[in-house]
């Protein structure tokens, strides 16, 4: 099974954040493998340890983060991964990254396409669906479980409105995996230093055979106008001491004061 | 005139109330609104779909189409978006929601967007409001295409009380099955449970209740209160919850009257499902716990001396 695992760099989403002017202060800000994808990571090392499949992986994106973010990929046992870095791509929504990932796509000849739900800087969640529409493959989204049947079909599962959702997929296809699907190994000193000497294929769309018209760079389905510091919610009382006597405080507080008893 | 429309959420044969609240949102926006309901069976809800605000109820009822199954589906909702010359279609916050959205976008050539909160026409185009990275901002797009395809995050309109609505059901012809991603079944987790999405209380527990007694214990307070009965992922993942009960970013979006969260930290990504609520509980044993910097009522300590007698109070005043 030859398979093509996505990756994108965020910001982490732990530190603080400011908003400034209508936009994000960079200032401190520092870029991490997002989470979803190192999900996909994980799935698609351990489809290679049960079923021997070859991992390619890809990023879009500017500068060194990303290639360390590939190392750490290596570094947990991907084998292969690709860069596309093209300043026409610095304002690319999810329409524009799945052209792209379409081109790279076509450039291989992949059985599965493993994808996270979702990036952690737009929490978006249509990436995956788009490219998978683009391609005309068929595509799950939001997976927790993928047992191999054979070459070519696989049981999934995903969570839906109702419940788990069991689906039989037959490949080529797109799966967007949840973080509930695994828990994506830890990378070993062994592991980081061999993949220091790992090379990255590095592109830019001209040498992926497209152009920035080709991918809609130029027509943009949406912009950002601002962004905007949300209301932070304040706290209100803390209540401590006597359990007896705080419970039932707050129990009167919530009939009379709040109104929600 | 605008046209909005707003795909149906149906439930055992219900609909939902996030549909109201969509419709409601359209028609003050002062659109002429369509409502498409897929699924099997449901080919009696015309007068509850137009009594929800709709004055053209588009709808796939077939057999095929008992158990959702993302690509058929997008195709009613194109199908319908076509015949109704839609500017937008809005989905109520749902996982089929953020499934088919991308697809019906790209089908229909629109621009997406998830999880909006607000939307507005400015000078012409429209703008939406929509949270991003983990709630920690807000972005305002403008859409610069004709046409946007849009998922309204859970709580964020309010139904109107009074809504006008006219029946004029239009049948759609079912689309073939989706046979390379086939569903064949959908376990059910959450049984016969209060919807978390409906409930006016939640009571949430986390990792806090350590095992299967400590959720014992916060669902007998869920039970009292008569609440939806929530949980962390933390606790979904150790396997005492199932993942329809996850509260968060990556689970249900819930704006309660109440919500109490037992033995929960207060993640960010926890936060994400449950700052919208009115009035906030918290029990954790550590005074620090970043719960608390959102709790209108912070109760420090340990949950399975607070929660008893939280029941006990509770029972008091309810009597
Ligand atoms: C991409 C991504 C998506 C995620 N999505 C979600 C999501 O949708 N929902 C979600 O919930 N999480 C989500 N998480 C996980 C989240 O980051 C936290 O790990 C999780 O919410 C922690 O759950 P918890 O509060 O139950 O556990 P903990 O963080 O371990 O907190 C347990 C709390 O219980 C308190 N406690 C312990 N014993 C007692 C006692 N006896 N009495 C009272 N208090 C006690 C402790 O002081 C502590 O504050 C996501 C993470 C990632 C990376
Ligand atoms: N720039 C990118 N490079 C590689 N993969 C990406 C990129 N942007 C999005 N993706 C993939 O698409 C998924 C969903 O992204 P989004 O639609 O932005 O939420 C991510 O989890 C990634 O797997």
């Amino acid at each position: 099974m030859n398979i093509l695992i996505t990756v994108k760099k965020v910001v982490d989403v732990e530190l603080n954040m400011h908003v400034r002017d209508g936009a994000i202060v960079t200032d401190g800000l520092q870029y991490v493998m997002n989470a979803w994808d190192e999900n996909a990571v994980e799935t698609a090392i351990q489809l290679k340890e049960k079923h021997k499949a070859e991992t390619t992986l890809v990023s879009i994106g500017r500068g060194e983060d990303v290639q360390k973010i590939i190392r750490r990929a290596y570094a947990m046992g991907i084998q292969k991964g690709i860069q596309i870095d093209d300043p026409a791509l610095s304002d690319a929504d999810a329409f524009v990254y799945a052209r792209v990932l379409q081109k790279v796509y076509e450039k291989g000849s992949y059985d599965l396409v493993l994808m996270g739900k979702q990036a952690q800087d737009t929490d978006n969640g249509q990436t995956g669906i788009i490219l998978a529409e683009l391609l005309g493959l068929p595509c799950v989204s939001n997976v927790i479980g993928i047992q191999v049947v054979d070459n070519t079909h696989l049981k999934v599962s995903r969570v839906g409105d109702f419940g788990t959702e069991e689906l039989d997929v037959t490949l080529p296809a797109v799966i967007t995996v949840d973080v509930a699907i695994n828990t994506p190994r830890l990378p070993q000193t062994r592991g980081l230093m061999m993949a220091k000497k790992m090379a990255i294929e590095t592109l830019n769309l001209a040498k992926l055979g497209t152009t920035p018209e080709a991918v809609g760079c130029n027509a943009p389905k949406s912009r950002i106008l601002q962004f905007i510091a949300p209301e932070t919610r304040k706290g209100g009382r803390k209540f401590e001491g006597d359990p007896a006597a705080v419970a039932a405080e707050v129990v009167q507080l919530l009939v009379n004061e709040a109104k929600a008893l | 005139m605008s046209k909005i429309l707003v795909v149906a959420d149906i439930k055992q044969g219900v609909v939902r109330s996030s549909t109201r609240e969509l419709l409601s949102k359209a028609k003050a926006l002062g659109a002429e609104t369509a409502v498409v309901a897929v699924g099997s069976g449901i080919g009696g809800l015309v007068s509850a779909l137009a009594a929800a605000g709709s004055d053209t109820q588009y709808l796939a009822d077939d057999p095929s189409l008992a158990l959702f199954s993302a690509g058929p589906w997008a195709s009613c909702v194109v199908d319908a978006a076509r015949r109704f010359e839609a500017d937008m279609v809005w989905f109520g916050f749902s996982e089929s929601g953020k499934a088919m959205s991308p697809r019906v976008a790209v089908r229909l050539d629109a621009a997406c967007a998830t999880d909006i909160i607000d939307v507005s026409f400015v000078d012409g185009a429209v703008e939406i409001v929509r949270p991003a990275i983990t709630n920690k901002v807000l972005q305002r797009i403008r859409i610069l295409e004709r046409k946007l395809v849009a998922v309204v995050r859970a709580g964020a309109f309010q139904a109107a009380s009074e809504i006008g609505g006219t029946e004029n059901p239009v049948r759609l012809t079912p689309p073939e099955a989706d046979l390379r991603a086939a569903i064949r079944n959908i376990v059910s987790d959450a049984g016969a449970d209060i919807d978390l999405a409906d409930a006016d209380i939640v009571v949430s527990v986390g990792r806090g209740a350590k095992d299967a007694a400590g959720v014992a214990l916060v669902k007998s307070l869920a039970d009292d209160l008569k609440a939806g009965f929530g949980s962390t992922r933390a606790m979904v993942d150790a396997g005492f919850m199932p993942h329809s009960k996850q509260v968060g970013q990556t689970g249900k979006i819930v704006a309660p009257t109440l919500y109490i969260a037992v033995g929960i930290s207060g993640a960010i990504q926890h936060l994400a499902g449950m700052k919208g609520s009115k009035v906030i509980v918290a029990v954790n044993k550590d005074p620090e716990a970043p719960i608390f910097n959102v709790a209108d009522y912070g109760i420090v300590g340990d949950l399975f001396e607070v929660v008893p007698i939280l029941k006990q109070e509770i029972q008091k005043v309810r009597k």
